[in-house]
């Protein structure tokens, strides 16, 4: 990945659609992400959801740079199916709203996860960055 | 009536806002370089929002286990910055409950009682 495949989130309109990230949420990259967050429940094989949401935000960074002063000012996650470590997962998302204000561009990322053909978790995130410069 | 929910409490230290970034692939200087963060107008390192929110996400599990992770809503706004050496409570109230469907107000909070995190989070009812 070089970073000139990458565009700031400021610059993408309302509708665009990013194309499909996959990515494998494996039980190593679970115990790190509960190892991390310091949550010592038991999972038994099930993959917290924010965990999820998380990596997602990671594999769309292969198309969204994050100028600096960005700041990620809400998030919003709806569970429909319990995910297991080791599912091939499959990210869509979209630009679901973009307004701006006073030299910032707020960006709303809609996007659904889904193991097989169902979404298993659906998430909005709101992100506030600096407006791109001509 | 809703069940009520144990808050959980934690302190967030440096090393844990690497070892998340490292988890999430989220290396933001914002939150792993001091030296970069110095300079910014947060004056140091602030924890990732997803991190700070992850302790509502256990708060949540660990009173409704897989019916969370199966049937869980959340909706938040992050208010202000977490930085490292904070101790973040992490809470869940009984806000409502209707069709079949409890709500619990959300929140996490630093030592000083600032809210970093509000927002509502709900569950089928059992």
């Amino acid at each position: 990945m070089t970073s000139s495949s990458r565009t700031s989130i400021s610059a993408f309109p309302r509708g665009h659609e990013f194309p499909p990230a996959r990515f494998t949420l494996t039980a190593a990259a679970v115990s790190a992400y509960l190892r991390a967050t310091g949550d010592p429940g038991d999972y038994r094989g099930n993959v917290p959801p924010l965990a999820a949401v998380a990596l997602g935000l990671d594999a769309l960074q292969e198309h969204i740079s994050l100028p600096q002063g960005s700041l990620h000012t809400g998030q919003e996650v709806e569970h429909a199916a319990t995910l297991r470590a080791g599912d091939e997962l499959v990210l869509t998302g979209r630009i679901a709203q973009r307004s701006e204000r006073q030299g910032f561009v707020i960006s709303v990322i809609e996007f659904e996860i889904a193991a097989g053909r169902s979404a298993a978790i659906r998430a909005r995130t709101t992100i506030m960055a600096p407006a791109v410069v001509a | 009536m809703s069940a009520s929910v144990e808050p959980v409490v934690r302190t967030l230290t440096q090393a844990q806002l690497q070892a998340y970034a490292d988890a999430s692939g989220d290396h933001n200087p914002i939150h792993v370089d001091e030296e970069f963060a110095r300079g910014t107008p947060f004056g140091g390192t602030i924890a990732h929002g997803m991190l700070v929110l992850a302790l509502i996400g256990e708060t949540m599990h660990e009173a409704f286990g897989e019916r969370w992770l199966a049937t869980g809503k959340l909706k938040v706004r992050f208010k202000a910055p977490t930085r490292p050496g904070d101790t973040v409570t992490a809470s869940a109230e009984p806000a409502k409950q209707n069709d079949g469907v409890a709500e619990y107000a959300v929140q996490c909070a630093n030592q000083h009682g600032e809210v970093l995190i509000e927002g509502r989070a709900t569950v089928a009812a059992a």
